[in-house]
């Protein structure tokens, strides 16, 4: 990590301006050259409740959201008491005072800005002036590049308006002055600009919507459900472009029908959904597995099971990813990272289910779903699309004919001389109905076998550290990102520490493991969920024996969790 | 909807007949819709390879297994909604949804609406027999309560719905309603559905001699009741009055009502258009969107 790597926590209420305030800031650190890894949590309520932004950056790339933060921005009392615990020396603490409703305790060590931020606002007859106070005075305090700032605040509103954007500059102004009146005595400071990159700032749901597009993706449907929504939002601004169409589904078994339809009519084709809908796409998952048609399901992963905690981020659906559905169903589960893998894995995905023609499920989480990050503007020439393998009009069609690979050629509706079935039912290499148990047998063995080459398909799993390790710590999700900084501070330390990060979930790339588990003596498996479901298919399928860690309390690790835990077990 | 003539020779219904031996009970009514599905591709000269049938499950939902064209043999209740996105990726095929009553207004009823609605290009053939007849005899959102089956040893503890009165409510735009009996009706209506440019729904009365004991041959016959000549077909309250007949004791058979609005895949496509839709868009642009 460089020198410059600062973490600053902007917590309000719902609605106060908490989110584009943290959204500000996050453009105008990457429109100055630096790396941005912010994460946010809504309140579940429509209105009010706690919300929270956070940004972390620096010159150099960042992985994960930071410990803790080394400045709080509380907006009101239940910012502060929910963070009060977390002030510890050293920590800058900018409040509204006076007159914010709140008389908060400043510990001993930690440097205190009060900003009257809601007088202000109210001295400028508008409430929703009083997050541009705040942003005014945070920019002062930190050295917030004013520059970029501006250009950003100038972008965001000029559209509304002059009078809304002078008003707006106004405040921010105010803001400024207010905090130039104070004298700083916290170290705090974000990096001076440096040569900006070549990067776009996007969410985790946003990059997955955006790979769809650079992956051809040519019809999506879905449901609204948090936190997957967004990712529609994005298509539907841009498929139209590319000519491919998005709809609002009824319901999630509508949506992965309509997606299941518009693949066999030949288009690449995908939803995305949460854990609930993903439950209610288990039947139709079964009938894409069994009648070999391409589908792509995103799930963005939050607390279950049932409601759960919707807007919390979990990594719970790992089970109900690679199982759920009926009878022997195949798939391939894959997860991301971190929002650069969204972009990239979700055009991997599809062409995963393209080629494989069964459906593929990427997982990815709420800790991701409303990540902004910032990550190298893709390259397209750089983008491999693969398309599914087509009749080349030759013989007598067969739909499922037995062929080596295990995947025969496709037909789209309108070629002649390839009408054909596609079906639900078990079935013959011509689509007929077949019930003769040899056939079940051998259908099964054709689709589960041309899996096989999966993972010679995709990347090998990243083994981070190359020597012996007395502890592995094998990763998946957006845990990796932890885990990456941990393994680093910790060889640091002299620790002897390595990772093992694979986003090729199922079917599981056992030799890998195996190999991995080779060069370390204890496994540590560290996850977002209760019962430790990485850990229980490494037992399941590998020789390894991994000690899970596990939390689920909604909120992503810390990289000091992953060093504490690996130090304790060593 | 594709009008072709492969070679210049106009396919008689037996050419739409697949090699498949259609395995209904012998009297079923079904036996009469196919026919009538027959006549009606062959009438509106439809190639089979630009036809796509789809279905989900129960005994009429076996009916594309019969029929020369592109089909998917789907899930319970999913045939609507997995021939939506099949119509929109292929608007210049044709796309006919075949079904019955459970398959389509008990497990696949959240689909329904959504069909009419939306005005899915489609033709959706609905055989109404009043009965789940492949798990032997259940009774079905059509069953009269007189019907003792399979679960009502007692009669049936619920009011039948009126499909047309459903359809007609969401805002389907092609009506219609035949009984098995008359594979000439029906091959009539369904042409009709075929060439109608929107979501068209045509419900054929099917007796099912093996389960259903009640709705027998004789009963349809006695309640059909052919819609008057001067019906007007885009008179939707007049429509309405005549679905309603049903509760009377006499269906109306015949085309209730048929309007033209835009349907699902015109208006995407006036989205696309309205963007500037192009394949060969520059994706770079949507890149450069995103930048900070």
């Amino acid at each position: 990590m460089g020198k410059v790597d600062l973490v600053i926590k902007i917590a309000g209420e719902g609605g106060e301006g908490v989110i584009s305030t943290g959204d500000f800031i996050a453009a105008a650190c990457a429109r100055a050259g630096q790396e941005v890894y912010t994460i946010k949590t809504f309140p579940a309520e429509i209105k009010g409740g706690y919300a929270m932004y956070q940004v972390r950056t620096s010159l150099d790339p960042v992985f994960n959201q930071g410990d803790t933060f080394d400045i709080l921005c509380a907006f009101n009392g239940e910012a502060y008491e929910v963070n009060r615990q977390l002030l510890r020396p050293g920590v800058a603490f900018v409040y509204d005072y006076p007159d914010g409703g709140f008389e908060p305790e400043i510990p001993a060590g930690v440097h205190a800005y009060p900003i009257p931020m809601s007088r202000t606002a109210k001295e400028m007859k508008s409430y929703r002036s009083k997050n541009m106070v705040a942003l005014g005075a945070l920019s002062v305090l930190f050295n917030i590049n004013e520059k970029t700032l501006l250009e950003v605040l100038v972008d965001k509103f000029k559209s509304k308006g002059t009078e809304k954007l002078n008003f707006n500059l106004d405040a921010f102004q105010k803001g400024k002055e207010l905090a130039g009146g104070l004298v700083k005595t916290d170290p705090w400071r974000v990096a001076d600009p440096a040569k900006p990159k070549d990067v776009i700032i996007v969410s985790g749901n946003e990059g997955v919507g955006l790979g769809a597009i650079l992956g051809g993706l040519k019809f999506y449907s879905a449901y609204p459900i948090t936190p997957a929504t967004e990712i529609a939002k994005f298509v539907a601004l841009h498929l139209p472009k590319v000519r491919g169409i998005l709809i609002q589904a009824e319901d999630e078994i509508a949506s992965l029908s309509q997606v299941l339809g518009a693949s066999y009519a030949g288009a690449r084709a995908m939803t995305a959904t949460s854990g609930p809908g993903l439950s209610l796409m288990g039947e139709m998952l079964g009938m894409a597995s069994m009648s070999e048609t391409p589908v792509l399901v995103v799930d963005v992963q939050r607390g279950g099971p049932g409601t759960g905690m919707p807007t919390k981020h979990e990594q719970s659906d790992l089970f109900l990813a690679v199982f759920g559905s009926h009878g022997d169903a195949p798939r391939i589960v894959l997860a991301v990272e971190d929002v650069k893998d969204c972009i990239h894995m979700t055009v991997e995905a599809l062409n995963l289910a393209e080629l494989y023609q069964t459906p593929v499920i990427l997982l990815s989480d709420g800790s991701l779903a409303f990540s902004t990050q910032t990550v190298p503007a893709p390259k397209l020439d750089t983008i491999r699309i693969v398309n599914r393998k087509r009749w080349d009009g030759q013989g007598v069609y067969q739909r499922y004919q037995m062929v080596a690979d295990g995947i025969s050629p496709m037909a789209d509706p309108g070629t002649p001389g390839a009408m054909h079935m596609a079906t639900g039912l078990e079935h013959g290499p011509t689509g007929a109905p077949n019930y003769v148990p040899g056939n079940h047998e051998a259908m099964h063995r054709k689709r589960f076998g041309k899996l096989q080459s999966v993972a010679d398909f995709v990347k090998p799993t990243e083994v981070d550290g190359e020597e012996w390790a007395d502890v592995g710590i094998i990763a998946w999700g957006s845990t990796i990102g932890v885990v990456r900084e941990a393994v680093t501070r910790l060889q640091a330390d002299g620790v002897k520490v390595k990772g093992f990060y694979p986003k090729l979930m199922w079917p599981m790339p056992v030799a890998q493991y195996e190999s991995f588990a080779k060069t370390c003596g204890k496994i540590l498996v560290p996850e977002v969920n209760f019962q430790g479901q990485l850990s229980h298919f490494i037992r399941s399928e590998t020789s390894l024996n991994p000690i899970p860690y596990t939390i689920c309390g909604g909120v992503p690790f810390t990289p000091i969790q992953i060093m504490n835990k690996v130090r304790e077990i060593i | 909807m594709s009008i072709s003539m492969i070679g210049q020779v106009a396919l008689k219904p037996k050419d739409y007949k697949s090699e498949v031996p259609v395995v209904w009970c012998p009297g079923c009514g079904h036996y009469g819709i196919l026919n009538g599905i027959y006549r009606a591709l062959s009438e509106a000269g439809i190639d089979p390879s630009r036809l796509m049938s789809i279905s989900g499950i129960g005994c009429s939902s076996r009916a594309p297994y019969f029929i020369n064209s592109y089909k998917m043999h789907t899930l319970h209740g999913r045939a609507g909604a997995v021939a939506t996105g099949a119509q929109l990726i292929r608007p210049d095929l044709t796309t006919l949804v075949m079904g019955g009553d459970g398959d389509g207004f008990s497990i696949g009823g959240g689909h329904m609406p959504h069909l009419a609605r939306k005005n899915v290009d489609l033709t959706y053939v609905l055989f109404d027999n009043g009965i789940y007849g492949l798990t032997k005899g259940q009774y079905s959102p059509t069953s009269r309560p007189e019907m003792t089956a399979y679960t009502t040893p007692y009669g049936g503890p619920e009011a039948p719905m009126n499909p047309l009165l459903y359809m007609l409510t969401y805002g389907a735009t092609y009506v219609a309603q035949a009984f098995a009996g008359k594979p000439g009706v029906c091959a009539e209506l369904i042409k009709g559905a075929l060439e109608h440019r929107g979501f068209a729904y045509v419900n054929i009365y099917s007796q099912c001699p093996t389960f259903n004991t009640v709705d027998t041959v004789e009963f349809y016959r006695d309640l059909v009741e052919t819609v008057p000549q001067d019906h007007d077909v885009t008179d939707l309250g007049a429509a309405i009055s005549l679905a309603r007949r049903t509760s009377e004791g006499c269906a109306p058979m015949g085309l209730l009502y048929k309007v033209e609005r835009p349907t699902l895949d015109m208006q995407m496509t006036a989205i696309m258009d309205g963007v500037g839709g192009r394949e060969d868009y520059d994706l770079n642009q949507i890149i450069d969107a995103n930048r900070p």
